[in-house]
């Protein structure tokens, strides 16, 4: 009797999912990715600095990213976790600090690289409120988003997120306005108040071409990390069907004469069918002297090809860094200092 | 015995009912296209026109009425979103974008949709479904062996929806405009 009810209610589950597919307007939006991946720098230890992808010689973790996304009306919140190396201590705060019995210090984590909600107003007023992936750069935190898998420096020394409240007004299709209140750059809580205000203007001249102009502005007292001004370009101009490019500059000061940084990056991109894209990413990164010290700057080349498969994608790639001033501490094999970095990863990114 | 014979027909019915769906075409052009003639004894061109330019002004969020140069020909593009479901979860995998024609004549009419280009989403950092580019790849493009899987699940999705949208449609046609009146109900507490 037990085995009849529980095969009746296995073809019953079976075919209200057949219908629930057909008609059901799937009110929770579930997402994420997982990805790993493998380093070999040429001169056997881990040079390029820039984020993620920095253990050398080994399998290793990026992240587990899992995002909920739900929308009811004109209101809707997105949460996004993520564990592992990439989605947590390289890319995100601790959430908070606790003494141990024996007076160490451990720390937790929140996991958390997006938690917002959000209320459209009208059609073209929305507001948006909670900690959000930052506003600024070219390159993300996911790798599903990105399309080589080592970043840009410009990546690495911008803000990765963003806590405040903004309001997005779009004027039409081709052009919007956000301007927020924001926390210091990649906190959850600012100890010194919102301090922080940021406008990003969109524009689409023409079909295909997207161009973000950001601007941050911070104050503390100390000064240092996240205060003073940032301005950035971010754009993407699909050229054919084949031909992406993508171009990101921008420009950092430091509050207090503290540096900051100048830079560029071009993207191009070409893919060669829906499943085999190549790209390059040439980027040139000046980072400011403090000061009076003087200035040093960066230039770097890296290769990648995307080959997906259904939700998986691999990514191998070669990455070449010059570093004429030496600010990086690129060595040799044999631990004398050198000028130039290169190295070759793999990664294997799925989304679902 | 007969409960599992139940069970089986059960099980049958349920996927004959997947399979149902008429199946995309390709025209003389080498694209696919879903395509249909309708004949509709005892109705006027006139009014299947009137009849299919009211669909089209009803389906305006996600379709645009591009010309209607002739008054038997209409033309309008639409978008339809490709979701990946299961049970009550949902994710949305691209867009596609397609152009929807009409054409009637005295008792009979006929439609179709074709130039269908498929868009991929990807989650931004905001954790939002957004298209990666602004040129669809056509829908009849071969993928090649590594995407052959994930491509046909589109195509499935695009002929269910076509024929979902051509039911709606054919619905429209038979039934005659009426003006939309807006009541509210009034339930009577001095009856009961």
């Amino acid at each position: 009797m037990k085995l009849r009810s529980l095969l009746t209610l296995a073809t019953l589950t079976i075919i209200s999912t057949t219908y629930a597919q057909e008609t059901a307007d799937a009110p929770l939006q579930i997402s994420g990715s997982v990805d790993t991946y493998f380093k070999y720098d040429f001169a056997k230890t881990p040079n390029i600095a820039t984020s993620f992808a920095s253990e050398q010689n080994s399998m290793s973790l990026g992240m587990i990213d899992l995002a909920l996304k739900k929308t009811t009306g004109k209101a809707s919140f997105v949460g996004e976790l993520s564990f592992g190396p990439r989605g947590q201590a390289q890319s995100i705060p601790n959430g908070a600090f606790a003494e141990t019995g024996d007076g160490d210090i451990s720390t937790s984590s929140f996991h958390i690289q997006n938690l917002y909600v959000n209320y459209a107003f009208t059609d073209k007023f929305t507001m948006t409120a909670g900690y959000m992936g930052t506003f600024i750069g070219y390159e993300v935190i996911s790798p599903v988003a990105n399309f080589n898998y080592s970043t840009s420096y410009l990546f690495t020394a911008g803000p990765f997120q963003n806590a405040g409240i903004k309001g997005t007004y779009a004027f039409s299709d081709k052009v919007s306005l956000m301007v927020g209140l924001f926390n210091d750059w990649n906190v959850y809580q600012d100890l010194n108040g919102m301090s922080s205000v940021g406008a990003q203007l969109m524009v689409s001249p023409v079909e295909g071409w997207t161009a973000y102009i950001n601007v941050l502005n911070g104050y503390h007292d100390e000064g240092g990390y996240g205060s003073g001004t940032i301005l950035d370009l971010t754009t993407t101009y699909q050229v054919t069907d084949k031909f992406k490019l993508g171009l990101n500059a921008a420009d950092y000061a430091a509050a207090n004469d503290n540096g900051g940084y100048t830079g560029a990056a071009l993207y191009p991109q070409y893919a060669f069918s829906p499943a085999v894209a190549l790209g390059v990413r040439a980027e040139y990164f000046n980072i400011k002297g403090v000061a009076e010290e003087s200035d040093a700057a960066i230039l770097s080349g890296t290769l990648s090809a995307n080959i997906k498969a259904g939700g998986l994608t691999f990514i191998p790639e070669v990455r070449f860094d010059n570093d004429k001033d030496y600010s990086q501490s690129f060595v040799k094999s044999n631990g004398s200092a050198t000028k130039s970095a290169s190295q070759f990863s793999l990664a294997a990114v799925y989304a679902f | 015995m007969k409960f599992l014979a139940g069970l089986c027909l059960l099980l049958l019915v349920s996927i004959l009912g997947m399979g149902q769906d008429k199946p995309m075409s390709t025209d003389d052009r080498g694209k696919l296209i879903y395509y249909e003639v309708v004949v509709a004894k005892d109705i006027a061109k006139d009014s299947l026109t009137m009849r299919a330019s009211d669909f089209l002004n009803r389906s305006a969020k996600f379709m645009t009425i591009r010309s209607t140069d002739t008054d038997t020909l209409m033309h309008a593009t639409g978008k339809m979103i490709i979701n990946k479901t299961a049970l009550v979860l949902s994710r949305p995998s691209g867009e596609v974008h397609y152009n929807f024609y009409v054409e009637t004549r005295e008792g009979k009419y006929r439609f179709w949709m074709t130039d269908l280009k498929f868009v991929p989403y990807q989650r931004n950092r905001y954790g939002n479904f957004v298209p990666t580019t602004s040129k669809g790849i056509p829908l009849e493009h071969q993928p090649g062996k590594l995407n052959s899987a994930e491509w046909a699940g589109y195509v499935k999705a695009v002929t269910r929806e076509a024929n979902v949208l051509s039911t709606r449609f054919k619905q429209s046609m038979v039934n005659k405009i009426l003006p939309v009146i807006k009541e509210k109900p009034v339930i009577p507490t001095q009856e009961w």
